[in-house]
């Protein structure tokens, strides 16, 4: 019941997800692909692509069975209450893990690309402003925002058509060849890059036209799909397979050649705009982070805990200082627990639920 | 404690200001005239334009009493058509009616207070001895300027009648566009000094009931001794005061109010205010003007972008030329940074101080031609004008460039059609520098990012200001960036939350069918 007050509408549900799902990764997948799958590493995307729909479909499927509360309120309702608070403190951490991963690996592109002067503590301390107006909202306002963000930042893509200018499409062939193997091995990087999804655990029982829910998972998964293979495509086709490795962020490196008569050096201008599309990632986690707080305590108001989570990242960045490999030691420490949260355990919860609802049946009849 | 003593105070003042009109209420005037004159003279003490006025009326022989304002009263209504027939005329034949006066509106009431009110309000009282009631007379004229055409909202096509002070005008001219009975009207009355009278104008079949239940409760929450504008009034019931933008529509266009009515918004007039209020509000509606509705779409599309161009150019071009010369010069070309380099030579300031000179130096003029007479003004906006444009930059305070980006600054600040949003735009030019100053374009992204942010989550009356941008509404985009051909914007807004969607049909031949 009290979901209801602040719907979703279906757009906004396809955007947060696909805005969560785009964010930090896209800069640097063409290498990460390319190192392990040359340039096969597109058909990891496709095979990536397929696991998260299906992991995506059985998370509906799972909050088809309680339909009114977040995953909480349904391990709650199946399994107790303490069961529901444990989840809810996993989810909590996960979260807060992620997202200050993430939002500390977004301002080490910035320092790294446009600031290399710029303290990392008020460099985050500048991006929580407009984080904290809008997380201590609620979620329709963050649905509004991915939504707004998303058409905003459209044009950004279509730059990377520019490249395609000089693209030698020999680079691609010959498709598989150097067999399924590599590719598989590029599938467990793809996998990671879909996640995001799992957030329709949180906004199921916010959307309005539930019924809608799979087909909006699955556009979403597709949005993200489309934007990452052609980046990957573009990078593929425009750098040879082995000049891409050398690149730390060849997502951004590809706009160094697209120069106006007004305008050089895009890639800075492009940058500071992609703070926009990172912030759709960052801010649906902050979200269900304090979201997810509020549940635990049983509170109807998040809002006050938005402050104390953006100032435990300030706090964490100030006492142990940031790079890339420590953020990227993180990342890889991350991605067992991702994998478990969003497809090891959508399902198992949908299995079990399957033959509870069975077993259920049966007793009945 | 200080809150402590605050609210003590707050408790005294409301009640000091409760017992005034409390002692009233429920006395009711006596059947003697005397007594009553001197309960009058007890109210009006100390106040020298009242007039009272004994004589005997003819038709009834009755003494009477006739008690106005001097100043507040038509005196040729009063002589002619109350004072006249009463004191020379008898009507032979309607011996029972004692009062005779050839007026429309005549009210009978016993409590003091309401004649109280009626006085402060223009209206001329009868006593009349031996009778319970007093009778009150619609003799309202008080100083008042002729209708004029507008004055900042300025149009070409648009009528060129604007509101007055008067507020029952305004409502007819609001009603001369609307002669609709579904055309409701809710009075109230604001101020417990000021007794303002605020009049809710809305479609009753348009309008959605929880928007104006959400304005009315606004309103009646207010305790206030008096509120002296329509713009006053705003800053009393908006959503989040501390917002820059101005979240409720003032106009001083009669036929734009008419047309936000019919969009489904509710119009509240202000009585004393040239300016009525229109809510729900958005964003959009501050970039809308009426000569948008007169000329060509074709044409009325192009100057809304410019609009939008405006604004991001208002807010975002000193921000990011600052941004550039501090810290992005590789962005810039070699040609067009080298004459940048040429310009800035001389300039021993860094851009942003630079720029921060010229914003305050504009800014001030602005100001001050505003003020002053029309004469003096000129004066000032060529003084400026030399200053600015020649003498600053040969002295080498600033640079050429910087007088062009200024300048372009101040231009597309003033194509916003709403002088509100004009000055929220104005001044949020200021902080966007500040972060540019600090981070580049980064402090850019953020700044914007933040404005939307805020944007967002504002809301007018319950209803989203940032509609139709977010939530996205599509249908709605017919009239923001593209003013479509009027023949083909069949529904009302989904950001007025009108119950009543369709407001046209489109009509126009299709196809092969003509």
């Amino acid at each position: 019941m009290k979901y209801t007050q602040n719907p979703i509408t279906f757009m906004q549900y396809i955007f947060l997800i696909h805005g969560v799902q785009v964010g930090v990764g896209l800069l640097t997948l063409p290498r990460e692909l390319a190192e392990k799958a040359g340039t096969d590493g597109w058909i990891a995307l496709i095979i990536g692509w397929l696991f998260s729909t299906l992991a995506s479909l059985i998370i509906i499927q799972v909050m088809k069975n309680y339909p009114n509360g977040t995953i909480i309120d349904l391990i709650t309702h199946y399994f107790g209450k303490w069961c529901g608070k444990i989840a809810a403190v996993i989810f909590i951490l996960y979260y807060a893990f992620i997202g200050s991963t993430i939002f500390v690996r977004e301002g080490l592109f910035i320092q790294f690309w446009i600031l290399p002067q710029t303290n990392m503590v008020i460099l985050l301390l500048l991006l929580s402003i407009p984080s904290y107006l809008i997380v201590r909202n609620n979620i329709t306002i963050v649905g509004r925002y991915a939504e707004l963000v998303f058409f905003m930042t459209i044009w950004m893509f279509f730059f990377y058509f520019n490249p395609l200018k000089e693209a030698h499409w020999l680079h691609l062939l010959p498709i598989i060849k150097e067999g399924w193997f590599p590719i598989l091995k590029a599938v467990k990087t793809t996998i990671f890059s879909f996640l995001g999804f799992e957030i329709a655990f949180f906004l199921y029982p916010f959307l309005q036209q539930k019924h809608k829910a799979s087909i909006g998972i699955v556009i979403a998964n597709t949005l993200t799909l489309i934007v990452f293979l052609i980046v990957t495509i573009v990078a593929f086709t425009f750098y040879s397979p082995d000049e891409i490795t050398q690149y730390k962020e060849p997502t951004i490196n590809l706009l160094k050649i697209v120069e106006f008569k007004f305008l050089e050096r895009l890639e800075i201008v492009y940058l500071s705009f992609y703070i926009f599309v990172i912030s759709t990632t960052v801010l649906p986690i902050f979200f269900v982070t304090v979201f997810s707080v509020s549940q635990l305590f049983g509170k109807q108001d998040h809002s006050k805990y938005v402050g104390w989570l953006l100032l435990l990242n300030l706090v964490y960045v100030f006492f142990l200082p940031q790079s890339f490999d420590r953020n990227t030691h993180f990342q890889k420490m991350g991605e067992p627990i991702s994998f478990l949260l969003g497809y090891a355990f959508p399902l198992c919860l949908w299995v079990y639920l399957l033959l509870y609802s069975h077993l259920k049946r049966r007793a009945i009849k | 404690m200080l809150f402590f003593r605050n609210y003590r105070n707050k408790q005294r003042q409301q009640s000091s200001f409760k017992m005034q009109n409390n002692d009233l209420t429920e006395k009711v005037i006596s059947p003697l005239l005397l007594e009553n004159l001197a309960e009058i003279q007890k109210i009006f003490s100390e106040t020298t334009d009242l007039i009272v006025k004994n004589f005997v009326i003819k038709q009834t022989k009755c003494p009477a009493a006739l008690v106005y304002l001097s100043g507040l009263t038509d005196t040729k209504t009063v002589n002619n058509h109350v004072l006249r027939p009463l004191l020379f005329e008898a009507n032979k034949e309607e011996q029972d009616f004692e009062v005779q006066v050839s007026l429309g509106l005549v009210k009978e009431n016993s409590t003091w207070q309401e004649i109280e009110n009626a006085i402060l309000q223009g209206n001329s009282v009868l006593f009349i001895d031996q009778r319970h009631i007093a009778f009150i007379f619609d003799t309202q004229g008080w100083p008042q300027r002729g209708i004029e055409d507008t004055n900042i909202e300025s149009s070409l096509r648009g009528e060129h009648l604007g509101f007055t002070e008067t507020g029952s005008n305004n409502i007819a001219m609001i009603r001369r566009h609307i002669p609709n009975r579904e055309l409701k009207m809710k009075e109230m009355t604001v101020g417990a000094r000021g007794n303002l009278k605020l009049t809710i104008l809305y479609l009753a079949d348009v309008a959605n009931p929880d928007v104006l239940k959400e304005l009315v409760d606004r309103i009646n929450k207010l305790e206030v001794d008096g509120i002296l504008n329509a713009a006053s009034l705003t800053e009393y019931i908006e959503d989040n005061p501390y917002s820059p933008f101005p979240q409720l529509f003032l106009t001083e266009r009669p036929d734009f109010a008419a047309g936000e009515i019919l969009q489904g918004r509710i119009v509240t007039v202000v009585d004393r205010s040239p300016n009525v209020l229109i809510g729900p509000a958005t964003f959009e509606i501050f970039f809308k003007s009426m000569d948008d509705y007169g000329a060509r779409w074709i044409v009325a599309s192009f100057i809304r972008l410019m609009r939008y161009f405006g604004f991001f150019i208002a807010i975002f071009l000193p921000a990011t030329y600052i941004a550039v010369i501090a810290f992005h010069f590789e962005i810039v070309p070699l040609k067009l940074l080298l004459s940048i380099g040429a310009s800035r030579e001389r300039v021993p300031f860094p851009p942003f101080i630079e720029a921060i000179i010229m914003e305050i130096t504009l800014e001030m003029l602005r100001e001050a031609g505003i003020r002053l007479p029309a004469k003096i003004g000129q004066t000032v906006g060529i003084v400026g004008g030399i200053v600015i444009g020649q003498a600053a930059v040969q002295a080498g305070i600033v640079s050429n460039i910087m007088v062009i980006v200024v300048a372009l600054t101040a231009i597309a600040s003033f194509i916003i059609p709403n002088y509100d949003m004009g000055a929220a735009i104005r001044l949020l030019r200021f902080p966007m520098m500040i972060a540019a100053a600090i981070f580049g374009f980064v402090g850019l992204a953020v700044g914007l990012m933040t404005l939307i942010a805020h944007v967002i989550a504002l809301e007018s009356l319950g209803t989203p200001y940032g509609s139709p941008f977010a939530p996205l509404r599509f249908p709605d985009w017919k009239d923001l960036f593209i003013r479509f051909p009027e023949w083909s914007i069949v529904k009302r807004p989904e950001s007025t939350r009108a119950i009543q969607r369709k407001r046209a049909n489109s009509n126009r031949p299709k196809g092969d069918e003509h």
